[in-house]
């Protein structure tokens, strides 16, 4: 029986008929115990969920479901490394990677050797690359690393390095990823051959994107490099499941750090593919962040499902999805430094559950992942803010934001440190701000000021559900477990919806067209069989 | 005169010697690690040609003691010096505190140490306010005298000095400061008298400017290399030109020791925190430190990225001949290079072993032998890093039986290549034309 026709569905359905669907925010919030009750700590994190729409009730219903969709037998599955990846006949075991060989079971047991040894040759070379002991051809020491990846071969390093940007690092970290090349010949003519170390970052060392740039890399150092053995041994490290493929292209084994074809691509910042994230930050501030996702795991893995961080927010996606009828999610981090999150939570979260078909293969009836998308707060509150507050959208949010920011002394007496600290305070209040306008609109405007607002131009209905997350501060320990967060909630929602997460079959025949295609820009032949659009934006490129 | 002496580092004690020998009252006051009872044994914390000798005459004529209590030094002398290294200001601080408390009558401060511009000056107005503040009448000066002797060559810098500069606005002091000078100033008046600022500032200037100079023949000869040319005939040409001459014209592995660096580095860093910009003088830093490890690139090409098992021998570990300290020398940088890659290191030096093995914290993979032939014992290459004397002409055919493979890496561009070449050995300079 499909999900929708099921027991605990029909009752949410009922619950929302009965008026749970019209419920107004501003209404729920009469109840000052709310914001406690609908409210969870861990460790250095904090979620405040309560302005969802929901009730004791809403919230009793969705754990209804949980329970009918046997999620703790799921998140059991998960953990212990089951087969969770039925088209692909594998397991998810990410967190079998930030285990650190604690409190696994299973499989994800089996594995933790395999993980730690290759931990410890990724450690020689970020502490030989760090410590300036990793020389260029003509012995300088490295002082530049190129990451060339796309995907999960790119995003998660890009979006943490990113985020740990204050955690000074001897190695400056570039990364390319997109196909077109720019990238590669822009970064190239800031670099000298010398001093520059690629990354060849690739699960499968098949990717066209990666590979292209790895070859422009190549003849760039070619370009003073004599000798192609050296070009390779001190100018390449290769990252991939596939270390015979790296062999092939060039890479020496020493310089090879491997992965397993378990790790999903966009889960595989945990993995040796984390490496730009090690150079930036040190292997012991991998580590670090390996156990801010363990702290989540451990929670997600033993915590009732009521007091179930991960459980929680996928829940109440659920309840606004198929219930509210909300299809859009806007992730608002408020710190510059989480630019990229976004980015990566599309990657995560859309390629996740961006599915119609069920673990059957049969078509779903509901819908299943909303359109995500986000932008560091500040900046979209100037964008589109506008949409979230008066659109005909309704879009659920959440806000992102740290306590404490750690580049600048928050006691200090100088005038820099003072103006800094005046920013932060700015800053989190206009993310308390926003958060409070949405979901209470009108009712928000001071009664002093009631009589400004009295135009149709500048009526706010609110109503809009949001979450926030407080981290103490980022660090790699409070992004570690945020980024499991997400993992997890997604993994939540796929299990009541019944789909695979861990698949990608929909970014595959693009990739085969595109090679298709490119032959036809090569043979315009090829591409008389083309639609007539193809045919003519071809025709305008050769 | 009565002289008390702040520091008992290489310049204060030269300083005590030098004016102790010419008939003045010295008290020498150690500021940092020296222990006053090695001080009275005349037991050096470093070794420089002459310095025990002359320490140990002046204790035994009487003009000379050394005093643990500052407060000593400050009833003592009508001329306070203080002689402190540059990274201790706070020292300097709590020696001036000191005065301020305990001085009775007029009194002149002489500050040798390299602290940032405008020290002296501030030093002069905390001294005005101590003495106010306790209802003291007294005249009271700082006047910076920086010192410019160096290691190895640092007496005859001190008593036959190429001028020593003074800086002050009261002419009073200047008298003063010249009269106790006065024998080190025989043959021409070498007193340049200038404002204080422009005094502590003449002494970051000729450091910043020597170790451009450095730096530049260092990458003129590293160019040289590219095009086949041999540096030491292009250093010919050019020391010949009266604008250039010869002085610091040698190219080489770098610069090192203790003060040299460290000026240059202050300097770059007192403009930084003022907001204005320093970028020659940081390349000049970087270069240095990339010029450390030169020998480690022509090695690294040499055995072909391959220095793992590699046995590499080296002479010479102090920054320079005649000093037995091997800080900041690019020694130790070149060691690092070569244990990270695991060759192991073989090293002689006449003097410096003592401080490179408390300053060495790699690890394993270095032994230090008694013996600079000892060291070639089965060295598939030799690094000469410091021009020490007894390093010039060694017996050719003893190293061959010694080393594994005959091949010489030379960081000071001591040797014939010729000679070396025609005794069958493969050598390599600093821009001597032959590339790796």
């Amino acid at each position: 029986m499909s999900v929708e026709k099921s027991n605990a569905w029909q009752a949410l359905l009922e619950h929302g008929e009965a008026g749970a669907t019209s419920e107004l925010l501003k209404n729920l919030f009469a109840d000052s115990s709310r914001s406690e009750r609908f409210s969870i700590e861990l460790e250095e994190m904090f979620l405040d969920y309560s302005k969802n729409r929901i009730t004791d009730t809403t919230l009793e219903l969705l754990l209804d479901l949980a329970e009918q969709q046997q999620l703790p037998d799921w998140i059991n599955k998960l953990l212990c490394g089951e087969e969770v990846n039925d088209t692909e006949h594998r397991p998810a075991m990410h967190a079998a990677l930030r285990a650190g060989g604690l409190n696994v079971q299973g499989q994800a047991l089996n594995v933790q050797d395999d993980i730690e040894s290759e931990f410890q040759k990724m450690t020689l070379i970020v502490d030989r690359i760090r410590s300036g002991h990793w020389r260029g051809f003509s012995g300088k020491p490295i002082t530049d690393v190129v990451n060339i990846g796309v995907g999960g071969s790119d995003l998660g390093p890009l979006m943490m390095t990113t985020a740990l940007q204050t955690i000074k690092s001897p190695i400056n970290l570039h990364f390319i990823s997109s196909i077109d090349g720019t990238q590669t010949s822009n970064i190239l003519k800031k670099l000298n051959q010398e001093t520059t170390l690629f990354l060849l970052a690739s699960k499968s060392f098949t990717t066209i994107d990666t590979l292209s740039n790895a070859e422009t890399a190549k003849d760039w150092l070619a370009e003073v490099i004599d000798d192609p053995k050296t070009l390779l041994s001190q100018h390449f490290v290769g990252v991939s499941t596939k270390p015979e493929m790296m062999s092939e292209w060039g890479i020496p084994e020493e310089n090879q750090l491997i992965f397993w074809d378990w790790v999903g691509g966009r889960y595989s910042m945990w993995s040796t593919i984390g490496l730009p994230i090690a150079l930036q930050i040190g292997m012991e501030g991998f580590r670090e962040m390996l156990h801010g996702a363990s702290v989540m795991d451990q929670h997600f893995g033993s915590a009732p499902l009521a007091e179930n961080i991960p459980v929680l927010m996928g829940l109440i996606d659920v309840w606004n999805i198929n219930f509210l009828d909300i299809h859009a999610k806007a992730i608002l981090p408020y710190d510059a430094r989480l630019k990229y999150l976004p980015s990566y939570f599309e990657q995560l979260v859309m390629e996740s559950n961006g599915k119609a078909v069920n673990r059957d293969g049969d078509k779903v009836a509901y819908k299943t992942c909303p359109i995500l998308w986000g932008e560091v707060g500040p900046n979209a509150q100037h964008a589109f803010y506008q949409l979230l507050h008066q659109g005909t959208q309704s879009v659920m949010c959440d806000f992102i934001a740290p306590v404490e920011r750690d580049d600048f002394d928050a006691h200090g007496l100088s005038e820099k440190d003072g103006s800094l600290r005046y920013q932060h305070e700015l800053a989190l209040a206009n993310c308390f701000a926003q958060s409070r306008v949405l979901m209470l609109g009108d009712a928000a405007i001071p009664e002093t000021i009631k009589e400004q607002f009295n135009s149709p131009f500048k009526h706010y209905p609110g109503n809009q559900p949001s979450n926030t997350i407080l981290l103490k501060s980022i660090s790699a320990k409070t992004m570690g477990m945020l980024v499991a967060l997400y993992e997890h909630k997604t993994f939540v929602e796929s299990v009541i919806w019944e789909i695979n997460p861990f698949d990608q079959w929909g970014v595959e025949l693009g990739k085969l067209i595109a090679k298709e295609t490119h032959s036809a820009l090569k043979d315009t032949k090829k591409a008389e069989e083309f639609d007539a659009s193809t045919q003519a934006l071809i025709k305008r490129v050769i | 005169m009565r002289v008390s002496i702040f520091g008992c580092e290489l310049s204060g004690l030269v300083t005590a010697g030098a004016l102790a020998q010419t008939g003045n009252k010295v008290i020498a006051l150690p500021i940092g690690k020296a222990k006053v009872t090695d001080l009275r044994k005349a037991m050096m914390p470093r070794e420089e040609p002459g310095l025990g000798l002359l320490i140990k005459n002046q204790l035994e004529e009487g003009s000379l003691a050394f005093e643990e209590d500052w407060r000593t030094g400050v009833e003592h002398g009508e001329v306070l010096i203080l002689s402190v290294p540059s990274w201790r200001l706070d020292r300097a601080e709590a020696v001036i505190d000191k005065i301020g408390q305990y001085a009775t009558e007029d009194l002149l401060v002489v500050n040798q140490s390299s602290f940032p511009i405008g020290t002296a000056d501030r030093f002069e107005a905390k001294l005005r306010l101590a003495f106010a503040e306790r209802g003291l009448v007294a005249k009271v000066s700082v006047v910076a005298m920086p010192e410019f002797i160096s290691e190895g060559s640092a007496l005859s810098d001190f008593t036959a000095p190429d001028r020593i500069v003074l800086g002050s606005h009261d002419a009073d002091s200047i008298k003063q400061v010249r009269d106790l000078m006065r024998p080190f100033n025989r043959i021409t008046d070498q007193i340049k008298v200038m404002s204080t600022r422009a005094a502590e500032y003449t002494k970051y200037a000729v450091n910043a400017l020597l170790a451009t100079r450095i730096s530049l023949v260092n990458e003129l000869a590293n160019n040289a290399e590219h095009f086949d040319i041999d540096i030491e005939e292009v250093r010919q040409g050019l020391g010949s030109d009266s604008r250039v001459g010869f002085s610091y014209l040698y190219p080489g592995c770098g610069f090192g020791g203790p003060s040299f660096a460290s000026d240059v580095k202050n300097l770059v860093e007192t403009l930084e925190s003022k907001g204005y910009d320093a970028d020659l003088l940081k390349t000049v830093l970087s270069n240095n430190e990339a010029q450390k490890e030169v020998l480690f690139r022509k090695a690294w090409r040499y055995f072909n990225t391959d220095l793992k098992g590699k046995t590499i021998a080296i002479w010479g570990l102090s920054f320079k001949p005649n000093t037995s300290t091997v800080e900041n020398a690019p020694s130790l940088k070149t060691i690092e290079a070569l244990v990270a890659q695991g060759a192991k290191v073989r090293v002689y030096d006449p003097k410096a072993m003592p401080d490179f093995a408390v300053q060495w914290s790699g690890g394993a993979g270095v032994e230090l032998v008694e013996n600079m032939y000892d060291a070639l014992l089965g060295a598939d290459a030799v690094f000469l890093m410091t021009e020490w004397k007894m390093f010039w002409s060694p017996d050719y055919e003893l190293m061959k039986q010694k080393m594994h493979t005959p091949v010489i890496f030379d960081g000071r561009n001591i040797y014939d290549q010729n000679v070396l070449k025609a005794h069958g050995f493969r050598y390599f300079g600093v821009g001597r034309g032959a590339r790796v």
